[in-house]
């Protein structure tokens, strides 16, 4: 994995709190353009909620969320966080100081707090407009490429260029940002409408972003059956006719027609028999070759994830614990959460899963966060662990 | 090894309005006591169809069209639903694959935990009643050619009577003492908890110790030290206020940790003996003398032999000796009958008339054969005339049927063959006639009554080396057992706790919480762990699980795995285990059967079917999952399982298999048996075919696998 690849997703300390329940607690990982990042951890860890957090399906509570270099979600709790810090501190402050320093810590505060509230504003700001600014881009980029072409041709080829430049027009208008980014859902049949023929399922998307010529669609949604091995005479029916691993299939056409940058599956394949699993990896595989796909791979199964991607981040009670590459994460992992993660994996050879012991993790017992709060270091180039200084100390050892 | 359960020649199908779906073909398996049994197969291999089979709870639609399932000497095929009503849940539970199918939804999660315990303990208070009453009522019908009948009549009550006596001593006993087991493992949870000031619910887990403690206080459990133990326990509230949050907690550690010794000594005490003591306090007219446990349970054992016990256990051991013997009697005779009737069953077309006289006889003969008095049922002869009666049935009603079937086939085919002639290819095929095969029948009917009388002149010959006092002990064991049975009463607030408990142990947190909620407020894995504790509440012989961590992630998985094989090792829990996934079972499993199309295509112990499997089929499985090691492209298996409706003629797998033979296009293959233990049924094991090795992703495993444990073993 070189460094210096480009970053397509950022992730800069998310939290998506419901209520008291912290499902996502600052947590912060970029997914580099053409890899595959795996996010593991038990259910209920907050995997998927992360997951839907970056596709803006929630409005998340703090942190940022950067798309192709633009920000297209953002959170206030940290910068209210902040002004309250300030005013708390300054009424401490000001109870001893005299007149002179008084001002100065007023102006002080006063400034933090103008400072935090124009961020503020900024955060708001671009995550309501962010797609106005996508939208906007568009259309100067389709103005840029027709209106000269308009303006030099003549009778009937500038009428069809015309027609063309309108639809095109329109589409940029509607654009959004966050269609790049798709999702493929856990259960197939659950996610597909049962009313709907796998054509009209597969292009909705398409309708909805302003496509408006049928024939342009039809060979769109062939194409795209043929990609993900189904056939063209399957885009009659409906989806209660196909096989579960069909089914999945419908679910990765339906988003890959996008033409999306990123993909976060979540769990696509948790629901299927294993010959089936093995298809749908495959196929996966090979769109992520063939379309350079960036995915964003949620799941629980610890050997799928280590086959299927280039790093894993674990995650355990909405917090990140470790991040590294797949290999360098299974030959050392580090994080006691993620080895007892690493221990529970069954293998295909009775008499070793004889012997195997599953490493219990209890977090009371494993860490002494009473003095020293923890947070993710750097460990090794590109492995990060959360821990402390005691901890951090002793990881280092152990890699020796 | 004693089999807890057979299943021989299993075929279901099931009706629908294009035909028969074949789901289970003639499939034969069996589940020893205390093992686990995974079944490996796709959707629609026919795993679940034979688990429903087993658990009587198959679809309307479905037909059995043949095979038995015995457990515990009864065909389960053929038993009535009130029967199977003792049987279903309580003796062979099951833990389903869908967890929101088989929770009711608008039931909050306790009632439906509890539910089940309170209803079962009063069905079991009941069914023990029953069997202690009739067995007592046999011995003593027995005892009576004996003794004078007044005296066996007298002896019987009076062990009647002590025994409620003994009972209700030991469960006081037991109440206390589990009360300071479980005070002592809360202690300890509690102390590290607050050692590392991260313990919650402070206030309501130092009340229920309090209240444990205080139950554990009783004659033999926390006696010289209960006043100790009351005035610190009575304490704790206090302290535990005063602790708050976790700020100064010291006080409340050292208190804890006082009762905490005081019940551990306690704990470790030696338990009287409460039979003997039953015995005297009802029948010498004084009180329990005072005495240390040791020395006390010695005289109480001796005045118990002294008065009644020897003599009883004489009794009952002659008692068991006269009815063995005119049980033996009329073995032979069943014996005798059955070589007299043989020749009727060996003719040419069997004569019903005679068949069924004959069958009337020998049923009541092999009936009578029946030991009153034996504790464990003998199967065999339990299941005789049913079974002989319906294989019978299928003799006689196949000279009806065989024509029409015949005429059925003969009819659509000769459709066939007229559209074929106008040059039109059918889209259905014709369904093979199903035809019964006389020679088949007869012969299963000789060999059951083979069957039965080599068993009975097993019996007879080993008759001789019977120990009947080792019997009759055994004997006042099952009567103890049923007593037990009888006043182990489960209230509400113990299924409560136990519910709690299950909870805990399924890996729920905030059990208490949950325990007030309903199903649609978890999530899937947690609803799964729901399904497991009701499912393990009813404590069953056999548990099948029918994928029941295909929802759940690994950690809960290997949780849940680890759970259902301590429960199998300390219950001696037999397991049927069903999957997709062959890498689950790896540690599960003793022996494993993989199913393709409603057919078994190997069966063996787990380590011949990960390191010697011989069916493409099972190669394809093991090479179509990814492990931690494997980099290539999966091998998926192409294509999915066949349409069960028209059956392929030859190997059901073929069409997907890239090693596929001619042959198995055509016919299907046999089992050929590779070891004692291991049969798989491929024509590649025909000594005739090519040699064929597996594909390189299993075999490449295997070594590595190899080298890791060696590894391991290094390491060690």
């Amino acid at each position: 994995m070189e460094n210096n690849q480009e970053v397509l997703l950022r992730v800069e300390h998310l939290c998506q709190f419901f209520g008291s329940t912290k499902a996502v607690n600052d947590v912060s990982f970029d997914v580099k353009k053409g890899e595959v990042f795996g996010l593991v951890g038990e259910s209920g860890c907050g995997k998927t909620t992360t997951g839907r957090s970056i596709i803006k399906l929630y409005d998340i509570t703090s942190g940022n969320i950067y798309f192709k270099g633009i920000r297209i979600g953002a959170g206030l709790m940290s910068y209210r966080v902040a002004i309250r810090e300030a005013k708390k501190s300054f009424k401490e402050k000001a109870k001893t100081a005299d007149a002179a320093s008084r001002s100065a810590l007023k102006s002080e505060r006063d400034r933090i707090i103008h400072e935090q509230k124009k961020q503020m504003k900024a955060a708001k700001y671009d995550r309501k407009h962010c797609d106005k600014e996508y939208a906007e881009q568009q259309v100067a980029l389709v103005k840029g490429k027709y209106l000269p072409l308009i303006s030099a041709a003549r009778g009937e080829k500038q009428r069809t260029l015309r027609s063309e430049y309108r639809n095109e027009l329109r589409k940029a208008k509607k654009a959004r940002l966050v269609t790049k980014i798709q999702m493929i859902f856990q259960d197939p049949s659950a996610s597909l409408d049962p009313r709907l023929t796998v054509r009209e399922i597969i292009s909705e998307g398409l309708i909805i972003q302003g496509e408006k010529n049928k024939e342009l669609i039809n060979q769109k949604v062939d194409e795209m059956l043929e990609t993900v091995g189904l056939v063209r005479e399957h885009a009659g029916r409906y989806q209660h006719e196909f096989s579960g691993g069909q089914r999945q299939r419908i679910g990765i056409a339906r988003s890959v027609i996008m033409q999306p940058e990123l993909i976060i599956a979540d769990e696509p394949v948790s629901a299927l028999d294993v010959s089936i699993q093995a298809q749908v990896i495959n196929l996966l595989n090979d769109l992520r070759e063939h379309l350079g796909l960036t995915v964003l791979f949620i799941a629980h199964d610890l050997s799928v994830v280590k086959y299927f991607s280039d790093r894993i981040g674990v995650m355990y009670f909405g917090e990140m614990v470790e991040l590294a590459s797949s290999d360098e994460l299974f030959l050392n992992p580090l994080h006691p959460y993620t080895r007892s993660l690493l221990s529970a994996i069954p293998l295909p050879d009775p008499e070793y899963e004889k012997k195997r012991k599953r490493i219990t993790y209890n977090p009371l017992a494993e860490h002494d966060y009473s003095v020293d709060k923890p947070t993710m270091r750097e460990i090794k180039p590109e492995h990060f662990v959360k821990c402390n200084q005691a901890e951090y100390e002793k990881y280092l050892a152990q890699l020796k | 090894m004693d089999k807890k359960l057979q299943v021989k020649g299993l075929t279901i199908s099931f009706k629908t309005r294009e035909g028969k779906v074949q789901a289970v073909r003639n499939i034969d398996f069996d589940l020893n006591r205390g093992e686990t049994l995974a079944i490996v197969g796709e959707s629609g291999s026919g795993k679940s169809v034979t688990s429903k089979a087993i658990l009587g709870i198959l679809a309307g639609n479905s037909i059995v069209e043949n095979g038995e399932i015995l457990y515990d000497g009864k065909d389960l095929l053929k038993i009535s639903e009130d029967e199977f009503h003792k049987i279903r849940g309580d003796k062979i539970a099951m833990i389903f694959q869908d967890p929101m199918s088989s929770l009711n939804p608008i039931a909050r999660i306790g009632k439906q935990l509890t539910e089940a315990m309170i209803l079962k303990g009063k069905a079991r208070q009941k069914e023990s009643r029953t069997s202690f009453n009739t067995y007592l009522a046999k011995l003593r019908e027995e005892m009576k050619t004996i003794i004078p009948q007044e005296e066996a009549v007298r002896k019987c009550h009076d062990f009647d009577k002590f025994e409620y006596k003994h009972l209700e001593l030991e469960s006081a006993y037991n109440r206390a003492h589990e009360a300071a087991t479980e005070a002592i493992d809360d202690i300890d949870a509690l102390c590290f908890e607050l050692g590392k000031k991260g313990a919650k619910d402070v206030r309501y887990r130092v009340g229920r110790i309090r209240s444990l403690s205080m139950a554990s206080v009783q004659e033999y459990v926390v006696k010289e030290d209960a006043d100790a133990l009351k005035a610190t326990a009575a304490s704790l509230p206090r302290l535990a206020r005063a602790a708050g949050n976790n700020i100064d907690n010291e006080p409340l550690v050292v208190a804890l940790r006082a009762i905490g010794e005081i019940l551990k000594k306690a704990v470790a005490l030696e338990q009287p003996n409460f039979f003997a003591l039953g015995y005297y306090s009802v029948f010498s007219g004084q009180a329990i003398p005072a005495l240390p446990v040791a020395e006390l349970n010695k005289s109480m054992r001796s005045y118990l032999d002294d008065h009644f016990m020897l003599d009883f256990i004489e009794n009952v051991t002659l008692a068991l000796r006269k009815s063995a013997e005119k049980t033996a009697d009329n073995m032979r005779r069943a014996v005798d009958l059955i070589g007299e009737v043989r020749p009727l069953f060996t003719a040419e077309t069997l004569d019903k008339g005679k068949t069924y006289a004959a069958l009337k006889t020998l049923g009541a003969a092999v009936s009578a054969s029946i030991d009153p008095l034996a504790i464990t049922k003998d199967s065999l002869s339990y299941t005789f005339e049913s079974a002989f009666r319906s294989e019978l049935d299928r003799y006689f009603s196949g000279f009806s049927g065989n024509v029409r079937e015949q005429k059925r086939f003969d009819r659509q085919t000769a459709k066939q063959n007229r559209q074929r002639a106008r040059g039109k290819e059918p889209s259905w095929t014709v369904v093979e006639p199903s035809l019964v095969d006389f020679d088949l029948v007869k012969s299963n009917l000789l060999a059951q009554l083979d069957r039965t009388a080599a068993h009975y002149r097993e019996a007879l010959d080993a008759a001789d080396s019977r120990d009947f006092r080792e019997e009759a002990v055994a004997v006042i064991d099952y009567l103890k057992d049923c007593a037990s049975g009888v006043v182990l009463k489960v209230t509400k607030q113990m299924a409560k706790n136990k519910a709690i408990k299950l909870m805990e142990e399924v890996g729920i947190s905030e059990p208490r919480k949950r325990f007030r909620q309903y199903p649609f407020e978890f999530s899937g894995g947690m609803r799964q762990r729901i399904v497991i504790a009701i499912a393990l509440a009813a404590n069953p012989d056999i548990l099948i699980c029918d994928e029941p961590t295909t929802a759940l992630d690994v950690t809960i998985q290997s949780q849940i795995l680890e759970l259902i094989n301590k429960l199998k090792k300390e219950r001696r829990l037999s397991v049927i285990f069903i999957t997709h996934d062959l890498g689950v079972v790896a540690n599960m499993a003793d022996r494993i059967a993989v199913m393709y199309a409603g057919k078994i295509v190997e069966y063996g112990t787990s380590e011949d079917i990960f390191y010697h499997s011989a069916h493409p089929y099972t190669w394809a499985l093991l090479s179509s999952m990814p492990d931690l090691d494997s980099t290539d492209r999966l091998d998926a298996i192409p294509g999915s399982t066949p349409d069960m409706l028209y059956p392929p003629k030859g190997d059901a797998f073929a069409e997907r298999n890239k090693y596929a033979l001619k042959i198995d296009f055509e016919r299907q293959p046999p089992m050929f048996r590779i070891s004692d233990t291991h049969y798989a049924a491929t024509w590649l094991l025909h000594p005739n075919a090519p040699k064929v090795e597996p594909p390189k992703a299993v075999t490449d495993r295997i070594n590595r696998m190899k080298q890791k444990r060696e590894a391991q073993n290094d390491g060690e």
